[in-house]
This record gives C-alpha cells, sequence and structure tokens, in this order.
C-alpha cells in the first residue's frame, strides 16, 4: 500500500512537470502584458515590476499611425462568420444529400472530400495570391473568409456525414408522410435536431480561422484589413522598443480562444477526433 | 398499364418514395443537392493547383500576364543549393518534431492511463498550446529565446548555464528552438488520440501480465506499445506531414532566418515568392514539395483508414 503511494507520488512528478511547461508560458504572457520594459528586463517572469494597464489600450488601438488589435479583430471576426455561413451551408447540405445516395455513389463523393484534407497548402499559395489580385480581393477580410469557408469544407463534410448518416430514418418518413418536401426536412427536422454536430464543425471552424496566418499573410496585404493572427506577426516589428503591449496583444488575441475552449472543451476535442484533421 | 401509370406518379413527384425496390431511396432531388457543394469545392482545390502549375513554367513578377519559360523554373530551383538544403531541412525538421511529439506523448499517455490522479485535468490542460494561435505563441517563445530577458535564458541562468545566448540570433542553433516549441505545441493532439488508444486495451491483458510477473516498465514495452503500434505509425504520420507543412510558427519565431538557416518549405517558398517576389521558381517549389507531401500525406490517410476499418 505505502510502496503504491509513493508510486503514485513518483509518477505525478513528471506530469506536473509537464504541466508546468505548458502553463507557465501563458502566465508569463499575461503578467508581463501590465509591464514596461523595465520591469520585463529585470523581471522576465512577470514576477513584480510596475503595473502598466494602459498596456492593453495601446495594443488595441495600435502603434501611432497604424492599426490595432480591436479593428483586426474585427476583421477576424468578419472573416469567420462568413467563412461559417459558406461552411455550414454547402457542408450540411453536401453531407445530408449524399446519405440519400447508394453506398457506392456516396462513398466516392466522401473520398473526393478527404482528398481535399491532405492538400498542403503551400500548394494553392502563390495561384490564390494570383487569383484574388485578378479578381480585385486582395486585402479583403470577407473574401478571404469564404475562402476559409471552402477550404474547410472536407472536414465539415467528414464530421457532418457521421453524424448524419446515424439520423433516424423514423423521423424523416414521418416528416415525408406530413407532406414536407425534401428541403423544408432538411431544414425543418434535420438541421434543428442536428445542432450539436454543427456546433461543433462552428468550433473548429472558429479555432482554425483564428489562427490561420499562411494564406492571410499573403492575401490580406493591407493592415486595415489584416487578421489578429497576421496582425501580431507586425507588431514584433513594431513594438521592438516597447514590448509590453506586445504582451498585451498577445494575451487579447489568446483569451477569446482559451475562453471557448475552457468552456467547450469535450466538444472540441471530440470534433478534432471525428475530424482526424485540424488547421 | 394502370400498374405502370401509378408507380410512375409518386416517382416523378417526390423522389420514388413508393419504390421498394430498396432499403434506401435515391431521389434525384440529393442529386442536385450535393453537386454545388462538390463544384465550388473543386473550383478552390483545382483551378488555383492548374494555375499554380502554369504560373511555375512561367516567367511571372507578380503582376501582368505570364510568360511561358518550360521547365526553366525546375531546373533554376534544383541547381539552388539553397532549395537542396531547405528540402533536407525540412525532412529533418518533421521527423524530429513527429518523433519527439509521439515519443513524448507516449510517455505521458502511458502515466495518464494506468490511473494517475488527476488525469482529467491534465487532459484539458494539455491541449491549450494547441488551440491557441501558433503565430501567437510563435511570437512569445521567440522573445523568451532571447539573450538577457527572455524567460528560457532566464531559467538556464538561474541553473548556471549562462542567459546569454541568443539562441535564435545563430544560424547553427536557430531551428533546434522552433523545434522544441513545434513539441510544445503539438503534444495536445498527439497525447489524446495516444491516450485513447492506451484506454482501449483490456485491464485483463494488464492483469495477466503482472500475475506473471511483468513489472509497469515491461509492460508498457511488452503489451501497450505493441498493442498500439498502428494509432503510434498514424499520429507520426500525421505530425510529421503537419510540421513539414507548418508555416505560421516558423515564420512567427525566425522569419525563415538567420539567413535561410531555419527556412522550410513552406517559409522558403513564402519568402521566394513574397519577399523576392521569385512568383515562377517559388511555384516551381511549392509544386515538387506539394507532390511530394501529397504522396506521404495519401499514405497517412490510407494508414489511418486502415486503423478505421480494424
Amino acid at each position: 500500500m505505502s510502496l503504491k503511494s509513493i508510486r503514485n507520488v513518483f509518477i505525478q512528478v513528471p506530469l506536473v512537470l509537464w504541466t508546468l511547461i505548458v502553463v507557465t508560458p501563458f502566465v508569463i504572457i499575461g503578467s508581463l502584458g501590465f509591464r514596461d520594459n523595465t520591469g520585463i528586463f529585470s523581471n522576465p517572469f512577470g514576477i513584480g515590476g510596475e503595473f502598466h494597464p494602459e498596456n492593453f489600450a495601446t495594443a488595441w488601438v495600435g502603434p501611432v499611425g497604424s492599426v490595432g488589435l480591436g479593428q483586426m479583430l474585427g476583421n477576424s471576426l468578419a472573416a469567420f462568420v462568413f467563412a461559417l455561413a459558406v461552411n455550414l451551408s454547402l457542408g450540411s447540405i453536401a453531407a445530408f444529400f449524399v446519405t440519400r445516395l447508394p453506398r457506392r455513389q456516396r462513398n466516392v463523393y466522401l473520398t473526393i472530400f478527404v482528398t481535399g484534407t491532405v492538400i498542403p497548402g503551400v500548394l494553392i499559395l502563390v495561384p490564390m495570391f494570383r487569383i484574388f489580385n485578378g479578381l480585385g480581393l486582395l486585402s479583403n477580410a470577407v473574401a478571404i473568409g469564404c475562402l476559409y469557408g471552402v477550404l474547410s469544407l472536407p472536414t465539415t463534410v467528414l464530421i457532418l456525414h457521421g453524424f448524419f448518416s446515424g439520423f433516424p430514418e423514423e423521423l424523416i418518413e414521418a416528416a415525408r408522410l406530413d407532406g414536407l418536401g425534401e428541403i423544408a426536412i432538411f431544414v425543418r427536422v434535420v438541421l434543428p435536431l442536428s445542432l450539436g454536430a454543427l456546433t461543433t464543425v462552428g468550433l473548429l471552424l472558429a479555432v482554425s480561422v483564428w489562427s490561420e496566418t499562411q494564406l492571410a499573410i499573403a492575401l490580406l496585404q493591407n493592415a486595415e484589413s489584416q487578421t489578429a493572427a497576421v496582425g501580431i506577426l507586425g507588431f514584433q516589428g513594431k513594438f521592438v522598443s516597447d514590448l509590453g503591449p506586445l504582451f498585451a496583444g498577445l494575451s487579447i488575441i489568446m483569451i477569446p480562444v482559451i475562453v471557448l475552449y475552457l468552456a467547450f472543451n469535450r466538444t472540441i476535442t471530440k470534433g478534432i477526433a471525428l475530424g482526424g484533421v485540424f488547421r | 398499364m394502370t400498374v405502370t401509370s401509378t408507380s410512375s406518379l409518386p416517382a416523378s413527384r417526390e423522389g420514388g418514395s413508393t419504390a421498394p425496390r430498396r432499403r434506401r431511396r435515391r431521389p434525384p432531388f440529393a442529386y442536385v443537392m450535393i453537386v454545388p457543394p462538390l463544384v465550388v469545392l473543386l473550383a478552390t482545390f483545382g483551378y488555383p493547383i492548374i494555375e499554380g502549375v502554369r504560373i511555375s513554367l512561367s516567367s511571372w513578377s507578380g503582376v501582368g500576364p505570364l510568360n511561358f519559360i518550360g521547365l526553366d523554373n525546375y531546373i533554376s530551383a534544383f541547381q539552388d543549393p539553397a532549395v537542396v538544403q531547405s528540402v533536407l531541412r525540412t525532412l529533418f525538421y518533421a521527423v524530429v518534431v513527429g518523433l519527439g511529439v509521439v515519443t513524448l506523448a507516449s510517455a505521458l499517455a502511458a502515466a495518464v492511463s494506468r490511473g494517475a490522479k488527476g488525469s482529467g485535468f491534465y487532459r484539458v490542460i494539455w491541449f491549450l498550446p494547441s488551440v491557441i494561435p501558433v503565430a501567437a505563441s510563435g511570437v512569445f517563445w521567440s522573445t523568451a529565446f532571447q539573450p538577457g530577458y527572455g524567460a528560457v535564458n532566464k531559467l538556464l541562468g538561474f541553473l548556471g548555464l549562462g542567459d546569454d545566448h541568443a539562441w535564435l540570433g545563430s544560424s547553427e542553433t536557430a531551428l533546434f528552438p522552433v523545434m522544441a516549441v513545434a513539441i510544445w505545441a503539438n503534444i495536445g493532439f498527439a497525447f489524446l488520440l495516444v491516450l485513447g488508444a492506451m484506454e482501449q486495451v483490456p485491464v485483463s491483458t494488464y492483469e495477466a501480465a503482472s500475475i506473471d510477473g511483468a513489472g509497469p516498465v515491461r509492460q508498457f514495452f511488452s503489451i501497450t506499445l505493441p498493442l498500439i503500434r498502428p494509432i503510434l505509425v498514424v499520429t507520426i504520420m500525421l505530425q510529421m506531414i503537419w510540421a513539414a507543412n507548418e508555416f505560421s510558427l516558423v515564420y512567427a519565431m525566425t522569419g525563415g532566418g538567420p539567413g535561410t538557416s531555419t527556412s522550410t518549405l513552406p517559409v522558403f517558398i513564402y519568402n521566394a515568392a513574397f519577399k523576392f517576389t521569385e512568383y515562377g521558381v517559388a511555384s516551381a517549389m511549392a509544386i515538387i514539395s506539394g507532390v511530394v507531401l501529397l504522396i506521404v500525406g495519401a499514405i497517412g490517410l490510407r494508414l489511418s483508414r486502415a486503423k478505421g476499418d480494424d
């Protein structure tokens, strides 16, 4: 018994150590956001130093003559809203109506979508720049949002298809007997009963849109149009001599996802396991 | 005659709801609905790939029409030692990060799966680095590796190892902090996958083994690892593919520098295109690396599907 409890303590050591490695950066970011350079250089772990909450206002408004995180969060939000609309409408239609097809045709259709999950982003980067340029859509957060919506379709269709193929056929049959057409059944019966699956998809999309930088850094050239994830890269250069607002900016950008994750961690991790692919 | 008319009527109205041939009906209506998403998907993925091939065969400076120049971009890409180095660097980076992530994740999962206290808490917390924007963690860690005030250097100084290492400033050392952070950022997902697999191993197997006198370490290597091998293979593949594709973290921490010493392919290609406006060469490299990654990705997909069939 005592041998076992000694072993239990022993086993906790690496676990606690790893937890510290995971958590410490967040603690450092959180507290350095309130410091000035003097404080940061003398107390790099954020313990001690003067208190400068105005760093958050500086990060929100941005360096003089430039754009702050406030506007960039707005851009991220706009991109997400349009990504969500495109992704959920196309994705739920594809995933539901394909369950109405015979097995073989369904597999062909799904395989095409699955293939989309393995196409590396670097392959479409330059051509997307040329296409967006040609269409006059560079520096347009809404346009890149719609692009995100389509690029995430494979994951969405896989997750929703898994859900819809278990949808009780009796409910659809009953609605059909009540005289509902195919679209009415989908909109008024299937979708309202699928809010859980749709939420999973929406959360995954939120996390990935919030983080995406590879396309955004090429397609959102004006600072006014940039999403927060790209904007924070620019902050690195702009706040070289004033690190407090940089750390405040990191807090601002991380807090929404952390809150979302802590509130919905089961849904998010389950969704990631279902989709198999992230980013 | 009456038979044909009654059976064709409902079929034409509501997609053959009375057809008794198959258990699952196949109304033509569904075909109409699934076409638009497919067209949008193919247009968004397919057209840029074709366009990318065209750009790779052209000289293009970012504006105006494409001038066809044949395979020149591919030839100059292969002749540039920096490109070859970047390919090798990407492989090295992917292998180290992939193996590092899965090794650490397996060790952590092994501890948690045998009922360590607080496993619910660890599961939630350890995933945090995978949720926050990679660009943001890259920016933070690049400050942490700065000489003088960086948290990592301060910690090393506290341990008596000196706090003035310019980790990211030297082309000799810059790739290692990036790989370490990549491992930090990706363990959460691998941990959950491996843990899920370990929890599928029946407890009775372990009980039988301990009756036979096998200790926990022996059990881990002789029972757990062989039984979860399929998941381990898939996880390593996925992690390597993701690492080879990683742009945000590397770019946020080093921008690919100093020089090109940390330019894995995605960063190298981005810099070639958008910093040096060599869009043609960048596209040629993108096509080459894209094909390689696609093949690796297809193998990974095949493996992960084989796992699902079990």
